[in-house]
């Protein structure tokens, strides 16, 4: 086994710990500035993996018997999740005031999801895929109810708690039906036995379970009901790391379940995709509407893009998977645009209304800009990297149409979806520019750290959006190794397994030996 | 190494300086004048660089990047480097630098300057993509920015009702001409199947009746995008109106650069034109260089006569290319660059001097106070009127060689007379404004122009002598075929009277013609007299020949009723019906989906669990 391998996720863990020690010499006052210290790390780490970390000539490497995994794709959203992180942890800096204790806390929690998140797209084995989710979904518990003296964060976090609980239970028991009904948790290995077991309901069962744990994760419908509650009652920068990272790890795992452990399957359930996948869109569009409160309703515009990005899934092709991973990059850039702004602009203020952006313009150019930016970018105006994004999806689907009808109508449904959200979003840019009272009139300073990431993610909108080839020809690579693995799998199913570690196999003792079940 | 980075960079540092003025220099005058200017003049410089390093015809004839790339659908952003491009790239540049530097004077004591300096460069930007695009889109793209930039720098002094007016009906007529051009871009894409300049003429080449029966229309849809940039017959209203910008954007836009790219885009698809729509396109320009040229003669605002006169030497271009003479319409475009530059900035020198006074029998004998801006002027105007040995002589001479050649001699009777017509105006503009004696006050005390204005009328002033025989036509001869080998300076000066004697001799007789007939009616004369001779002939002339009058009741008239009619579906149909009932509908799914969340745990839990079941029942239930 390599340890190397893992550098990423030992070095943010080692980070998160290191400042949970840190904290314990530190005086108060000087804790604020440890965020600082993390986001540093963080870059620090991002620079490493981009100039040192190459991946080995057959493009993938494996740890931990095959239960890790490391190609392209993993490699494309360990950068993402590190990306999301920094700009995560520079907001939270500026959000220190409003949280009482624990600040240190605070950060190494982000960390630690951060962590997770990175195990999350190196998961091949639905034993990880379960731990790297549980220490994602554990730590943002945490975060979420941060602010423990608002009764607002509180609630949100027992409901995220109750409902996470809920769907984790849904996964545990689908993951244990899989196994029971194949006797495998590699995915891999898994690809190579799915074929036979198509007409196995109890198999199916278990796979749909696991799929309701994922749904949740990335808020699809029917599983999406959390997240309005969830995303306004979270401390800002808690929240804008849940529907960056936490979707985008979710999406990770969506992507390897559906096209490396099961392709054969997914095959089939292009129907049920299509369906989820139009019905959040619309969902998350229309309940946006009549919302006032901006955190809100870009929780529900969360849902919406959720239902966008699976669009892509449905597609079941490698132009459809490459799509969903630019649309995340180009979300990524938005939506951390917006949740600075808002972050600045409303860290002292009871609730989040629209009307506390009135006078914006005034206020500070700067944020008004970033923010009509990356609204006008959600809604997919050309030319910022939202309306890419949804280019590159529609077009996937609509490559299936001669396949099947019912892509079209997807096609159709996503459209209208996006008429109605200009409406909102449009809504927020009226609330900045339009003149009205501004309830607060003085200016908003904004700090060195955070203007920059301010200006990275508005050029990161427009690159995205101006000069796609770069990123499509990196994401299609990263989504061709999902091709690329299924392709191996086919080719290497009759080949026999490599040896697994010692301790592997004491955990797993009784799988491995096991017969697979017919 | 590649010379072509260099082209990258020339293309994008206009764009460069124009984001950075924009976005931090606004209040920094200098800072923003000096980041635009030296854009421009590094720009000329790499592309003197660049010519020498690569030559007038490089290895390496394109440059592309690579800008989506999805499956089949490839899209390239390319630049393309032939003699076509590369000496328009260095006349751009340098007429630019030339406009930027006199900016600096012109505009000094205008609020918006560093405003003013970032539009130049945007246009500038434009302008040379437009010039290295390598495929239709991207020229299209170009096209349009440059639509748009010149709607900002024609609106310059919006608080003004005529320049916003104005910069709106350029931009409107030049919108109508592109509808026509991309109407004829697809027709090319979709039986052509490609956008690429090389690829289309190679596959024309290749099969020439690939076209088919579209070819002639969609040689005239391409010309309609020419014709509104260019500003032809009868799109060529907005031309005259536009002088309310700024004088240097007169130079720079009106005269040298964005109104030629009609005549470059022509030349450069050259080869989809066929017989039927050269025929169209030369009677269109030649009519077109009548009809301003007989406008001009009784117009009264300087920067006007010369804006007539620009459409009239516009008219001689597209006339050449109409005649198959690519070569000879850009060696007209060239020279023609350089000497309307000077003239128009040697007529905001007179502007300047006289506090913002444009009307010419309110000048006079100014020959004296402004010697410099005098005699740079008057060397502009013996080109213009195709004096040799100035540059305007050859180039003018070339389209009637042209003329003479394919045996079209009713195109070459409307040039000379036309010729007649330039020679005249642009002497009776010399007569009244630089010799007689003054008019008003303000000459007797109009002073010359600041050094930063000069200069750039000198610089001017040798290539609108010279421009003729320095070998630009060589040049152009190398893209359109039939090079000539090079001939040493001396012949080259004679060359007209050598290879198209007849044509030569009628140009020069023209030009005294008109010059005979400016100086027996305007030297010395207090007003004009041509209206008592003329009547209404005269009133016609100098009121255009209520062309406006006519498109404001005819299409204005027309355009109004439907859009009142328009307005009215809009407004009752579509909002009041289909628009509310939509957004009824939305409104009230939206409050209803809202019920769904209720904010009570249990039903959260519960509505989860039934979601699990419904999908479930999606897959297995069947």
């Amino acid at each position: 086994m390599n340890i190397a391998l893992l550098s990423h996720e030992w070095l943010v863990l080692l980070l998160g710990l290191g400042l949970l020690l840190a904290d314990l010499w530190l005086p108060p006052a000087a804790r604020r500035k440890l965020g600082y210290v993390a986001a540093l790390g963080v870059a620090a780490i991002l620079l490493y993996s981009i100039l040192f970390v190459r991946l080995p000539a057959g493009g993938v490497e494996y740890a931990f018997g095959r239960m890790y995994i490391l190609d392209s794709l993993a490699l494309f959203f360990k950068r993402f999740f590190l990306l999301a992180a920094l700009a995560v942890l520079l907001m939270s800096v500026e959000f220190a005031a409003e949280i009482q204790s624990g600040l240190t806390e605070y950060y190494a929690l982000t960390l630690f999801a951060l962590a997770g998140m990175l195990f999350a797209c190196s998961a091949n084995d639905f034993t990880l895929l379960f731990v790297s989710l549980e220490l994602i979904t554990i730590s943002f518990y945490i975060l979420t109810s941060f602010q423990r003296a608002r009764t607002l964060s509180l609630e949100a976090g027992v409901k995220y708690l109750i409902i996470g609980a809920l769907s984790t239970s849904f996964t545990v028991f689908g993951i244990a039906l899989v196994y029971g009904t194949s006797g495998k948790l590699n995915f891999q290995d898994l690809a190579a036995v799915a074929p036979q077991l198509i007409g196995n309901k109890l198999f199916l069962f278990g796979l749909l379970w696991v799929m309701v744990g994922l749904g949740f994760k990335i808020a699809a419908f029917p599983f999406q009901i959390w997240a309005p509650d969830v995303y306004q009652g979270a401390p800002s920068p808690t929240t804008a790391f849940l529907a960056i990272g936490s979707k985008a790890a979710g999406f990770a795992l969506v992507l390897r379940v559906l096209f490396t452990a099961v392709p054969a399957i997914t095959a089939q359930w292009s129907h049920l995709l299509i369906v989820i996948s139009a019905v959040t869109i619309l969902y998350g569009n229309l309940c946006a509407l009549p919302q006032r409160n901006v955190k809100r309703l870009l929780g529900y515009s969360s849902i919406a893009h959720a239902g966008y990005m699976l669009l892509g899934v449905a597609a079941l092709s490698a132009a459809g998977q490459s799509a969903i991973l630019y649309y995340l990059s180009g979300y990524l850039f938005t939506v951390l645009a917006a949740f600075t702004v808002i972050c600045l602009v409303m860290r002292h203020a009871e609730g989040e209304d629209i009307s506390r952006l009135a006078g914006l313009n005034q206020r500070s150019p700067l944020l008004a800009a970033a923010m009509a930016l990356a609204m006008v970018s959600l809604a997919g105006v050309p030319p910022m990297a939202g309306f890419f994004g949804k280019f590159l999806l529609f077009k996937a689907a609509l490559a299936q149409g001669a396949t099947q009808h019912g892509y079209y109508w997807l096609v159709g449904i996503a459209i209208l979806g996006v008429v109605i959200s200009l409406y909102y979003y449009f809504g927020v840019i009226r609330a900045i520019y339009w003149p009205g009272n501004a309830p607060d009139p003085s200016p908003i300073p904004v700090s060195r750290p955070i203007l920059l990431s301010i200006y990275a993610c508005v050029a990161g909108m427009f690159f995205l959006g101006l000069y796609p080839n770069p990123v499509v020809t990196l994401t299609s690579k990263a989504a061709s190794a999902l091709q690329a693995e299924t392709a191996a799998i086919h080719a290497t199913a009759t080949l026999p397994k490599a040896p697994r570690a010692a301790w592997t196999r004491s955990l797993l003792g009784p799988a491995s030996a096991a017969p697979s079940r017919p | 190494m590649n010379p072509d980075f260099l082209a990258w960079i020339i293309l994008f540092l206009p764009l460069v300086a124009a984001g950075l003025i924009t976005l931090y220099f606004l209040p920094q005058r200098k800072v923003s004048a000096g980041l635009s200017t030296g854009a421009v003049i590094i720009g000329f410089v790499l592309s003197v660089i660049f010519v020498s390093w690569a030559g007038w015809q490089p290895a390496i004839r394109e440059s592309a990047a690579t800008w989506l790339a999805v499956g089949p659908l490839h899209v390239a952003f390319g630049l393309r480097f032939d003699p076509l491009s590369l000496l328009m790239i260095l006349v751009v540049t340098g007429v630019a630098s030339a406009i930027h530097v006199y900016s600096w004077g012109y505009m000094h004591e205008d609020p918006g300057f560093s405003r003013f300096f970032a539009c130049l460069s945007l246009f500038t930007f434009s302008m040379l993509g437009i010039v290295l695009a390598n495929n239709f889109i991207e020229l299209f793209i170009f096209w349009e920015l440059v639509g748009v930039s010149s709607y900002l720098l024609i609106s310059f002094w919006h608080e003004r009702p005529s320049a916003a007016d104005a910069g709106k009906k350029a931009f409107l007529a030049n919108r109508l001409g592109d509808f026509g051009f991309l109407l004829g871009i697809l027709i090319v894409w979709s039986s052509l199947g490609s956008l690429n300049f090389g690829v289309l003429q190679d596959r024309l080449s290749a099969h020439a009746g690939a076209l088919g029966s579209l070819a002639t229309i969609a040689g005239l849809l391409i010309f309609c995008g020419a014709m509104g940039k260019s500003a032809q017959f009868p799109l060529h209203v907005w031309l005259p109106d536009a002088m309310e910008g700024p004088t240097p954007v007169s130079a720079l836009i009106h005269a040298a650069t964005m109104v030629a790219a009609g005549v470059y885009m022509l030349c450069r698809v050259s080869f989809l034109l066929d017989a039927s729509a050269l025929e169209v396109i030369g009677w269109v320009g030649g009519f077109t260089a009548l009809l301003s040229a007989v406008i001009a003669v009784q117009q009264d605002d300087i920067k006007r006569i010369l804006a007539y006169s620009t459409l009239s030497q516009l008219g001689y271009m597209m006339m050449a290319v109409g005649l198959g003479g690519d070569s000879q319409a850009m060696f007209h475009l060239s020279t023609h660059a350089f000497f309307k530059a000077l003239l128009f900035l040697g007529s905001g020198s007179v502007i300047l001097a006289l506090h913002h006074e444009q009307n010419i029998w309110k000048m006079g004998g100014l020959r004296r106070q402004m010697p410099v801006t005098f005699w740079t002027f008057l060397a502009a105007t013996f080109a213009l009127s195709g004096v040799p040995p100035f540059s305007g002589f050859y180039s003018k001479d070339s389209i009637f060689a042209q003329a003479t050649a394919r045996h079209s001699y009713g195109l070459l009777v409307l040039g000379l007379a036309v010729a007649v017509l330039t020679a005249f105006y642009m002497f009776r503009l010399v007569f009244v404004v630089f010799l007689g004696s003054s008019r008003s006050p303000a000459c007797d005390h109009a002073q010359e122009s600041p050094p930063v204005v000069l200069w750039p009328l000198r610089l001017l002033a040798v290539f609108s002598i010279i421009g003729g025989y320095i070998g630009i036509e060589q040049v152009y001869e190398k893209q359109f075929g039939a090079a000539g080998a090079g001939h040493p300076l001396w012949q080259q000066l004679l060359a007209p009277f050598r290879e198209a004697p007849i044509g030569a001799v009628l140009g020069i007789l023209a030009a005294v013609l008109g010059f005979a007939g400016a100086y027996k009616l305007y030297s010395n004369v207090a007003k004009d007299p041509l209206p008592d001779k003329l009547g209404a002939l005269s009133r016609a002339m100098a009121n255009r020949f209520y062309f406006d009058e006519l498109y404001q009741a005819t299409v204005i008239r027309l355009h109004d009723a439907l859009a009142s009619i328009a307005d009215w579906i809009d407004r009752w149909i579509i909002d009041g019906f289909c628009v509310g009932l939509a957004r009824g509908g939305t409104d009230l799914t939206g409050r209803a989906l809202r019920l769904l969340q209720t904010g009570n745990l249990q039903t959260y839990a519960f509505l989860f669990a039934l979601g699990a079941a419904l999908v479930l029942y999606l897959v297995l239930g069947k």
